[in-house]
């Protein structure tokens, strides 16, 4: 317990102490105690000052410095004999100024008259007659002047208002009085631990004349609660009237039990109704903003006239009521609209409001991953909307992921949610999302697609990545990635080969390099097919210089490293298949083992074309340049003639024709006039050909990707599947040694990059069981051990 | 012209037209794409059953890390004629120098490069 003195005799009241002619100043300290327990028997003799003038009722308290200077009052002579009628004489004056005092009337005596005048009844032993005389005049003067409210039927704010005077006044006279018969609390009440002190005893009179007659007791209260009701109608009510007489409550001891109850009752039974009215009445952003209001109105009344003791029972009334009452309803009538309309403010309103909460922010949580899982679900399930899937996932999760930062605190709860909620909708539809993915990064990596600086492209690429990591079947990702890959290196349309290491140091870094080596092999076989085209141009230089100039390239192609093509033999010009041939021959000479497939579907030339117009460059596919070339024989060719000199396949032809005679650069001309290539369709050479370029790219007519291939590269990589799985396995058992089942299951589930069922996972266990890659043990059959 | 005038000697006379110099159309340019794989009779390494274009089963699970697939996991032939990967023959010769397709004594008659 800690104890320290307090000064008095600075404040107003006590200025009369000082006088001029008190000719030695008197120094007055008193030991308070500060934080005596509320069952102490010390407990009334603490110094209580309170709320003189509405000043801060801590003034006195907080200028004392912590000495434990004792009670010293100087200039005492030895004791005087006394008058016999001391006593008597002595209360007389002392009597006459205590009713000036509460009358408000002059004094006759000086004060420092009247103060030793008690320090002698003290030290005589008169003190106990004393202080009864005193108590009596007290009481019956608090009596009277609470007794005066018993009749008064006034107006209630004026009620309030008298009854704060009154208490003001009390107040300031015990100050006065007690100034006087200091002596009395130093010494007789100090002896006497059953005696008040002066000040408490005026407090003690005051509560119980307060608490007999209830009706004034209710009128003050119920006067309070109205005039806080009006406040919260939005009235301007008298918050000094309302804060004097709060405290006047707090220093008889009876806030709690007289106010406070009712007060939170009151509070209770407003914002119930009214949480209940505006959940119907208003949209939930504004419910929102009354809600926030109303907390800030509470707080600020307990910071201007509330005891502060009540402040938290008295937000955490508002918040039930307002709020936890109504999550469910809040949630479900506005959080999906707040979403859709990013409407940032009111979220980050919705999540502080939530977070006062009990349960609040799980529940929110919770609501915001429902609305992701569901408004995921609608982008990725439509095929009608595949083509702008991938946009309106990376849009998505933009907006999400900026409500996440900027309204939700960057709470973790909330983005572990926003991940969930996207990998569960995005693998609600199987294999096509990572199809349009991979598409979505050929389209920004084809050449051509020039919006984007370097930076953007990469920022975008990581971005993509997220989407990827959510994506379960990587390997349906991978294929169809491999297949624009091939045609982006195979014809030269890479914007950047910068932008295509980086996206595949990405795909590394995610997946390992096992997901990406192939990838890499596509890479590596484009520089191979550099240095073995510069080798080869040496060699016919030396071999054969007879030969007819033909800058002939070919890409060479490691079989599994890309994606397969449908084999097509196609019958080529001579000049072709002579240098074909040497060059197979060539390269089969450097390639022990090895054997060369041609591809006729990927390859590509230049032709010179002479027209009446002149000379022109066509930059065409070799299909397009079989059917061109057969034009130097005739003029003219049929369909079937064409077919059967070029034995190109039937669809393919047509589609070639077409691009020929009915695209935007016609170098034939088809008869009769068509879109469709029929059987007896003839074609003849245009010689009128013009057009403003020189160099002229005819474009081949792109076959719609058919369901059937789609379906043959997702079976592709379900074949592969089975191959990752072994590797795996091996991979995990050379590493461990030995393995249980259940832990071995595990480790592939976790390094696999494709959703497997544990049962595929058996079977292949017992493949790699039967080809002695690893066995069962002996002792133990739910244990594997690797077998080198 | 018509269909039924082109003849089986059709080659030959698109070699001849290309040595005049009248052509309405000249090759300039080509480039031809070919793809390679192993000249073997059976596409499966019948010792580690992965496809003998992939690293064998072992070295698939060991190169996990390094970039580039093949990681040398070249195929062998035997005199037999029959194809394996060299890391899974070389181990198999270790316990039975026989060719486990033929059974005959096994001996290299050619490596991939
Ligand atoms: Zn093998
Ligand atoms: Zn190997
Ligand atoms: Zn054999």
């Amino acid at each position: 317990m800690s104890r320290h003195v307090s000064k008095i005799g600075d404040p107003s009241p006590l200025k009369r102490l000082d006088e001029p002619q008190i000719s030695k100043k008197i120094r007055l300290e008193i030991e308070v105690d500060e934080n005596m327990s509320d069952n102490s028997p010390d407990r009334n003799r603490r110094a209580n000052f309170s709320n003189v003038n509405g000043v801060n009722r801590n003034l006195n308290i907080h200028s004392v410095k912590p000495t434990t200077k004792k009670l010293i009052i100087k200039n005492f002579k030895s004791e005087p004999k006394l008058p016999d009628d001391y006593n008597e004489t002595t209360w007389k004056k002392l009597s006459s100024a205590v009713i000036a005092i509460q009358q408000s009337k002059p004094n006759e005596y000086l004060l420092e008259e009247l103060y030793q005048a008690v320090g002698n009844m003290c030290s005589h032993k008169m003190a106990s007659e004393l202080y009864k005389n005193l108590f009596e005049l007290i009481d019956a003067h608090v009596r009277s002047n609470i007794e005066k409210f018993k009749t008064e039927t006034m107006d209630r704010l004026l009620f309030l208002k008298k009854m704060n005077d009154t208490w003001q006044s009390h107040c300031n006279q015990m100050i006065m009085i007690r100034g006087i018969f200091l002596c009395l609390d130093r010494t007789y009440v100090l002896q006497n631990p059953n005696i008040s002190s002066i000040w408490d005893m005026g407090l003690d009179l005051f509560r119980k004349y307060f608490m007999l007659h209830t009706l004034v007791q209710t009128r003050v209260v119920e006067g309070l609660l109205m005039l806080i009701e009006q406040e919260r109608q939005g009235d301007k009510v008298d918050r000094i009237l309302l804060k004097s007489l709060l405290r006047m409550l707090t220093d008889l001891q009876i806030y709690n039990k007289a106010f406070e109850q009712k007060f939170l009752q009151s509070t209770e039974r407003l914002y119930a109704a009214e949480g209940q009215r505006l959940m119907q009445e208003l949209e939930v952003p504004e419910f929102l903003a009354h809600v926030d209001k109303r907390i800030h109105e509470e707080n600020e009344r307990v910071l201007h006239y509330l005891d502060s003791s009540t402040k938290y029972q008295l937000i955490h009334t508002v918040e039930k009521q307002l709020l936890s009452e109504h999550i469910n309803n809040i949630l479900q009538k506005g959080l999906d609209n707040l979403l859709e309309e990013n409407r940032l403010h009111d979220l980050s309103l919705l999540y502080q409001l939530f977070s006062r909460v009990k349960n609040g922010l799980q529940e929110l949580c919770h609501a915001f991953n429902a609305f992701i899982k569901k408004q995921g679900r609608t982008i990725v399930i439509d095929p009608e909307k595949d083509k702008t899937m991938v946009q309106e996932l990376l849009d998505f999760k933009d907006a999400m992921d900026n409500i996440v930062a900027s309204c939700f605190k960057k709470n973790e709860m909330f983005s572990n949610s926003l991940k969930e909620a996207f990998e569960h909708f995005i693998n609600q539809r199987t294999n096509k999302p990572a199809e349009l993915i991979a598409k979505f990064v050929d389209s920004k990596l084809r050449a051509g697609n020039k919006e984007a600086t370097e930076e953007e492209l990469e920022r975008l690429l990581d971005k993509i990545m997220v989407l990827f990591r959510f994506i379960h079947g990587k390997d349906v990702f991978e294929a169809f990635y491999k297949k624009d890959l091939a045609k982006r290196l195979l014809v030269g349309k890479s914007a950047s080969v910068d932008a295509e290491k980086s996206m595949l140091s990405k795909l590394k870094q995610e997946c390992g390099g096992g997901f990406t080596s192939k990838l890499e092999g596509m890479f590596k076989d484009m520089e191979l097919s550099k240095d073995i085209n510069v080798a080869f141009k040496q060699h016919l230089n030396i071999n054969t210089p007879e030969l007819m100039p033909l800058d002939m390239t070919v890409n060479i192609l490691t079989m599994g490293y890309w994606p397969t093509y449908l084999p097509m033999d196609v019958t080529l010009p001579a000049q072709m298949v002579k240098f074909q041939d040497i060059f197979k021959e060539f390269y089969l000479s450097k390639h022990n083992g090895r054997k060369l497939q041609w591809q006729p579907t990927l390859g590509h030339c230049v032709l010179k074309a002479r027209f009446k117009a002149g000379q022109k460059e066509l930059v065409v596919s070799l299909f397009q340049t079989l059917v061109i070339l057969l034009f130097n024989e005739s003029d003219e060719h049929g369909f079937e003639y064409i077919k059967a000199a070029t034995n190109i396949e039937d669809g393919e032809l047509r589609r070639t024709l077409q691009s020929l005679a009915c695209g935007k650069a016609r170098v034939l001309n088809k008869i009769p006039k068509g879109r469709e290539i029929e059987d007896n369709d003839k074609f003849k050479f245009n010689n009128d050909f013009v057009n403003k370029l020189f160099r002229i790219k005819i474009n081949q007519i792109q076959m719609k990707e058919t369901t059937e291939e789609q379906k043959a590269t997702e079976e592709r990589v379900f074949q592969d599947r089975q191959y990752q799985i072994d590797a795996a396995i091996v991979r995990i058992m050379k590493m461990r040694k030995t393995l249980s089942h259940n832990l071995l299951i595990s480790e592939l589930l976790g390094q696999l990059k494709f959703p497997v069922k544990p049962s595929d996972l058996k079977k292949r266990i017992e493949s790699l069981i039967d080809r002695d890659y690893m066995e069962r043990d002996k002792d133990n059959s739910n244990q594997y051990n690797y077998v080198a | 012209m018509s269909a039924s005038i082109a003849d089986e000697n059709e080659n030959t006379e698109r070699l001849d037209d290309a040595s005049k110099n009248e052509k309405m159309f000249t090759l300039k340019k080509w480039n031809a794409v070919a793809m390679w794989s192993w000249d073997v009779e059976c596409d499966t390494c019948a010792i580690c059953r992965v496809q003998v274009m992939d690293a064998c089963l072992r070295c698939q699970a060991e190169s996990k890390k390094d970039s580039y697939g093949k990681q040398d996991c070249v195929v062998v032939w035997g005199e037999c004629n029959h194809s394996f990967h060299y890391c899974c023959m070389s181990l198999w010769v270790k316990q039975n120098n026989r060719c486990p397709l033929c059974q005959q004594e096994w001996s290299i008659q050619r490596m991939g490069k």
